[in-house]
């Protein structure tokens, strides 16, 4: 579900100086001294520990290692103890930091200490192949079983390399109380919002999250495609490619201009000083009748009391409004030595309806299965969500996507701010910026 | 020995004759300190000797006698009669080689590599990850339900095809015509006469070899092979590309290219299309020199390098100032409530930075904020976003986050401080103000001057707070690069090295080597000001 | 209390009700200003996070109302979730914590001895050296530890990946670091008087550093315990690569899988979690206090 791999890294790394450099400022044992003391205490923990994370060199082991994060940990645990029932091998959920997942999975593969399976969204796949850490997979003819999306966004460069369980993009989340008919473009949105506002039944007339430093162009997305203006065009094989960049078009441009228009100097439709916290806040206080955003902010709206219903992303443009989808799936090692079992969990047991079924409990995310998205569909925000998500596209897994983010953020941010003289200017330096970066 | 503190206060004042080299006068060590000794060495032999075992068996012959080495020494620096500072640091001394110098050794080896995105591992792990990727299912063809045999320590594949005649095969051994001995109840080909069906735990004990039979479906190798990942299904693949590894080039069996190693860590074709995964390499310099040339870094790096050098001394001004103050300011033995003060004022050193940074970005919001919308009344000033304002927002931030540390460190300090100076210098009617600046500020930098330099250096690179609060920005105008007011070297070297289309981690160790150097002068020439402040005692 | 207050001076041990307000103004009253004043600028921004652990809603906008609700549900939440063992977490983080810091101060104060007390070939050298270490960027230090570890562990599983025994190992490594460096110069502070004449009465080497030095400089011991147990109890980086199993993780790394999935961070939960990972620090360092202010003048120099 983690989309922006980029805001990822960097919020990764920022924590890790953060606390790395306390950490390293403290230490200390004299050997000898030590010897008695300090490991009495922690070494009964420290050995079992061991013991059980390094496999054996062999193809013996009858444990699969799967890096999860807490949160699919729980939905994990039945179907792996129905595999254990079935087979024998015993699957372990090792919980590991979410953002943390991809980058220790390229660094630990190599070494043969890696986990054999792991779980994350399909842009993670970019990465993982140039780094040839990750085996593809073969679905066969469960493939069919799948949303035809989310199988696509798992295949990278002609193979299909993970078994995907949970496809989610973002949905317009319309309180009925204060707004109670569903609108079309974005224009007839914000004057439903300013009409709410005006009759004071709101304070603000449409919220999105804007990240102070690099606004929020994964939200912002739908407006700009439906103005006409990808991030990357498509190639021949239907992938992504790298080599053309669709920001720089006349539909970008014109996005820009909208953005400057509807920015804090503008009608202030979008304001940078809205976090995505304080968004959420006000929405579900009932402070605005819209707000932009996905099924994970849907369980505390609903607890705050918001009578909600999820409405098709509204057009800026005459283009449809496309969001990112971001499918979740579950990837195997390379360098597995437990390749089969891996194959034969994946494949076999997590493309079950049970264990699709248990995951969407968990997480709420409609499921990629389609017998169990159809179970989850009952639900009308499910349903909402799940066909604005058949309108989607893909997130970009190519690694060049890492090198967009902080170009394309920035700008969107300087242009809500408002003060620039010319927007589409401002947007074809960013476009410029971004390709020379991919080059180098 | 009851007046020590007042003999300290005169040889604080007096200076004192130059310290004799390696006094030799100790007592002989007591019986007990003597069976401690033995005792502690023991231990560390005997896990050295464990240590030493392990690595024998497993033919690690060069570390072994690294390890050898290094328990001789340790031996012989307890052993021998002098030597006596050896005996204190060796305990740190051995974590820190291990832990902290091989860090920094393994960094300046990656500076000469092309280690990154891309460049991850050796390039056999790179020719196996490229082989499995290019194995690609033959479109069009049938999923078949298979089956694994076993003969002579050979794994064979049973398959049925669709019209019911089963085939056997493996590698180097085209699949063939076969009449099973046993079938399902779907009618799948379970078990051949002189074969020994595998069951589930077999394949478990067999994987690497099961998934690695590969049974040509024809005499013809270009129509695929039939190979299985599960054991139970098994699907036709063909090569996309093929390996040749005379040649060591890969083969394109479509367009028939051919990707070479093109000596930079990956296969290309001679018109530069390159495999995506490539891997480790040494460079040379390489690193080094586009550190120098990239525009990225050339171009702001003045207003960057000034603003590190800023941002690093107001820190520590600010947070040294601030810690003293306090300390002093708590510093009385009869001050009520002064437990809880102490305790309050550590908080902001309590919790995880990066929670505070959030609640500050928070705080500093220009609209929500409380410090603009409550504490000044509504008003509207870009803390984050005007450059000036965004680098006292840095700091005053860092300030927060920093100072309980040096109130800490003051707070301790002052304790050592004896009071009769105060005291003496009280009757001679000086002011407080006074005794501090002549005295107690000269004695307390004595201990706390290191300490200052150290945190000098550390917010040289504190990353953290740069990246929480602004993430460098607001961004330069008139630059086309991703740096900004607040950005400092560290976070500049962090964007250039990670912000491109992957992590380059030979990159970011020679900036990260580039700027330490920086850093050492610098600290070199502070540290022999120091020089001065020792001699004191 | 009454075990904490030293009788520094006596002077004026007796003047504090008589004092008229001017001079109990100048001579403490401002003292307290100051400090109400710090700790407004201490925890004002904290307030936040205590409202967020006690607000469910989850969210930490940093911005509006304090507690504006109240309720307990992000620390039901903490205990009840099975997968995330709080409680365990919690014990770790003290057990690593309590003896990284503990060997990191005895370390240290043997190396920082050594610095203040000795004068040998290479000594100005390695206290540069120690300080130079400090100032490498710690941009690729996981990578190599990683692999470090993994090497180590193939050969004593003991101390490998997911051992806390090797964690520790990690973290002394850092022991003759800045906090060695804070130690040396508070060793240089005691006179060396106290030596010298201590081995005229026929002290070792060993004793003069256990019954003379140490015990005068229990303040700095203390802090630097103390720093050493933050800096440990806050660290991520490196305790989140090696210590794999849930079972075995610290608080830091433990409760960061709360906020670390963008979009659906828990903020309500891991605030809760932070707040209660601060009492140990608080408690430690209730603790330590007494030690921290008693110093030369605590008559501690009895030998």
């Amino acid at each position: 579900m983690k989309v922006r791999s980029e805001t990822l890294n960097k919020s990764v790394t920022r924590r890790a100086f953060a606390i790395g450099s306390l950490g390293t400022a403290a230490a200390a044992a004299l050997a000898a001294c030590s010897g008695g003391t300090s490991t009495a205490s922690s070494s009964s923990a420290s050995t079992s520990a061991a013991a059980s994370s390094s496999s054996a060199p062999t193809g013996a082991a009858a444990t699969l290692t799967l890096w999860t994060d807490a949160e699919r940990s729980p939905a994990l645990k039945d179907i792996a103890a129905k595999f254990k029932a079935d087979k024998g091998i015993e699957v372990k959920l090792v919980v590991k930091d979410f953002a943390s997942v991809r980058d220790d999975f390229i660094t630990q593969a190599p070494t043969g200490k890696g986990p054999d399976i792991i779980v994350g969204p399909h842009d993670w796949l970019g990465k993982l192949v140039q780094n040839g850490v990750v085996a593809p997979v073969q679905l066969g003819d469960k493939a069919s079983l799948f949303n035809p999306v989310a199988v696509k966004a798992f295949t990278y460069e002609g193979q299909v390399y993970g078994l995907p369980y949970a496809v989610e993009n973002i949905g317009l989340l319309r309180n009925k109380k204060i707004i109670p008919e569903a609108a079309t473009t974005f224009e007839e949105v914000v004057a439903a919002g300013k009409k709410a506002v005006a009759a004071g039944d709101a304070k603000y007339p449409f919220l999105v999250g804007l990240d102070p430093k690099q606004a929020d162009p994964y939200h912002l997305y739908p407006l700009q495609t439906s103005l006409g203006s990808v991030v990357f065009e498509t190639g021949a094989d239907g992938g992504y490619d790298a080599t053309k960049l669709g920001l720089d078009t006349e539909g970008g441009a014109a996005f820009a201009k909208k953005l400057a228009e509807w920015g804090d100097k503008g009608t202030k439709v979008f304001n940078s000083n809205i976090t995505a916290n304080i968004a959420k806040e006000k929405f579900n206080k009932g402070e605005s009748g819209y707000f932009l955003s996905g099924p994970w902010n849907v369980p505390d709206a609903v607890k705050g009391g918001v009578d909600l219903v999820v409405d098709p992303l509204p057009t800026a443009g005459d283009k449809p409004a496309q969001p990112f989808v971001g499918v979740n799936g579950f990837m195997i090692s390379a360098k597995s030595k437990n390749a089969l079992a891996a194959n034969e969990f994946v494949v076999n047991y997590l493309s079950l309806a049970e264990a699709q079924d248990s995951l969407f409990d968990q997480g709420g995310r409609p499921p990629a299965l389609i017998e169990s998205f159809d179970k989850a569909a009952a639900d009308p925000i499910v349903k909402a969500f799940g066909e604005i998500g058949t309108n989607g596209l893909p997130m970009p897994a190519i690694p060049q996507m890492d090198a967009v983010w902080a170009d394309w953020g920035a700008t969107e941010l300087k242009l809500i701010k408002g003060g620039v003289a010319d927007p589409a200017a401002e947007w074809k330096k960013m476009a410029a910026n971004i390709a020379a970066k991919i080059k180098s | 020995m009851s007046g020590a503190s007042a003999v300290g206060t005169l040889e604080a004042e007096s200076p004192q004759p130059p310290v004799k080299k390696q006094r030799k006068q100790h007592a002989p060590d007591s019986v007990l300190g003597t069976l401690a000794k033995i005792a502690l060495l023991g231990i560390v032999d005997a896990v050295a000797v464990y240590v030493l075992i392990q690595l024998a068996s497993q033919h690690e012959w060069l570390i072994f006698a690294v390890a050898l080495a290094v328990t001789l020494v340790i031996n012989w620096i307890y052993l021998r009669r002098g030597g006596l500072p050896a005996k204190y640091l060796a305990p740190g001394v051995f974590f820190l080689l291990l832990f902290q110098v091989f860090v920094m050794a393994y960094s300046t080896y990656i500076a000469f590599t092309n280690y990154g995105d891309g460049h991850n591992s050796s390039k056999e792990d790179a020719i196996t990850s490229i082989q499995l990727a290019a194995q690609e299912r033959v479109p069009d063809s049938p999923q078949y339900a298979n089956t694994v045999l076993e003969k002579d320590g050979t794994f064979y594949l049973l398959v049925t095809e669709p019209d019911g005649t089963a085939k056997l095969g493996t590698t180097g051994e085209p699949l063939h015509e076969v009449t099973p001995s046993t079938t399902s109840s779907t009618g799948q080909a379970t078990g051949v006469d002189g074969y020994r069906t595998l069951a589930f735990t077999d394949l478990l004990q067999n994987q690497q070899a099961v998934t690695a039979v590969k049974a040509p479906i024809s005499d013809n190798p270009a129509d695929g092979s039939l190979a299985t990942s599960d054991g139970s299904t098994a699907y036709v693949f063909a090569p996309k590309l093929k390996y040749d590894a005379a040649a060591d080039t890969f083969t394109d069996t479509t367009t028939g290219a051919v990707y070479k190693d093109n000596g930079q860590g990956a296969f290309a074709t001679a018109d530069g299309q390159q495999l995506s995964t490539g891997w480790k390499i040494d460079v040379g310099f390489l690193n080094f020199q586009r550190a120098f040339t990239d525009p990225n870094l050339s171009g702001p790096l003045w207003q960057v390098t000034l603003w590190t050098f800023a941002f690093a001394f107001f820190s520590v001004l600010t947070t040294f100032a601030l810690g003293l103050f306090l300390a002093i300011a708590f510093n009385r033995a009869d001050l009520r409530g002064k437990r809880i003060y102490r305790v309050l004022m550590i908080l902001p050193y309590a919790f995880p930075a990066f929670l505070s940074g959030l609640v500050w970005s928070g705080l500093l919001n220009p609209e929500f904020g409380f410090i603009n919308n409550t504490l000044l009344g509504g008003a509207d000033i870009p803390w984050l976003t005007d450059p000036w304002l965004a680098k006292f927002s840095v700091l005053l931030v860092n300030l927060w986050l920093g100072y309980p540390y040096m109130f800490l460190v003051c707070t301790g300090a002052l304790q050592s401080l004896p009071e009769e100076v105060d005291e003496a210098a009280r009757m001679d009617g000086a002011s407080a103000w006074r005794i501090f600046r002549s005295i107690k500020l000269p004695l307390l930098l004595v201990s706390i001057a290191p300490l200052l330099i150290s945190s000098f250096a550390f917010n040289f690179n504190n990353f953290n707070v740069i990246y929480m609060l602004t993430g460098g920005g607001p961004r330069f105008d008139g630059t086309t690069y991703d740096v900004g007011a607040t950005d400092i070297l560290i976070t500049m070297v962090y964007k250039v090295a990670f912000g491109g289309t992957g992590r380059d981690y030979g990159l970011a160790s020679a900036l990260a080597i580039i700027i330490f150097i920086i850093v050492a002068v610098i600290s070199t020439v502070s540290f022999n000001k120091t020089k001065s402040l020792e001699e004191i005692n | 209390m009454s075990s904490e207050v030293v009788p520094q001076r006596n002077t004026n041990a007796n003047g504090e009700i008589k004092m008229p307000f001017g001079r109990w103004f100048r001579e403490k009253g401002w003292r307290h200003i100051v400090a109400i004043v710090a700790i407004i600028f201490s925890i004002f921004p904290l307030l936040y996070v205590l409202s967020a652990a006690f607000d469910s809603s989850g969210t930490m906008a940093g911005s509006n109302s304090l507690f504006s609700r109240f309720d307990l549900g992000n620390f039901q939440q903490l205990f009840a979730d099975t997968e995330r063992p709080f409680g365990k977490w919690f014990m770790n983080t003290l057990i690593i914590g309590l003896v990284t810091s503990a060997l990191t101060v005895f370390l240290g104060a043997l190396a920082a001895y050594a610095f203040s007390r000795m004068r040998f070939k290479g000594r100005r050298v390695g206290l540069l050296s120690l300080l130079l270490l400090q100032m490498f960027p710690q941009l690729l230090t996981v990578v190599a530890i990683f692999l470090l570890l993994n090497y180590l562990g193939d050969i004593i599983p003991a101390i490998g990946l997911g051992s806390s025994l090797g964690l520790i190992m990690v973290y002394l490594g850092g022991a003759l670091g800045v906090n060695t460096y804070l130690m040396y110069g508070f060793f240089n502070t005691v006179p060396q008087s106290l030596d010298e004449s201590a081995r005229i009465d026929g002290a070792s080497h060993v004793q003069v550093f256990f019954q003379i030095i140490l015990p005068l400089v229990t303040p700095i011991l203390a802090v630097v315990g103390l720093l050493s147990f933050i800096g440990i109890s806050s660290e991520f980086v490196i305790a989140s690569v090696v210590l794999t199993d849930p079972e075995s993780q610290t608080l830091a790394v433990g409760l960061y899988s709360y906020v670390s999935e963008q979009r659906s961070e828990n903020w309500g939960v891991f605030a809760a979690g932070a707040v209660l990972a601060a009492l140990p620090v608080m408690a430690l360092f209730l603790f330590l206090q007494r030690y921290i202010t008693s110093g030369l003048t605590a008559g501690g120099v009895k030998g």
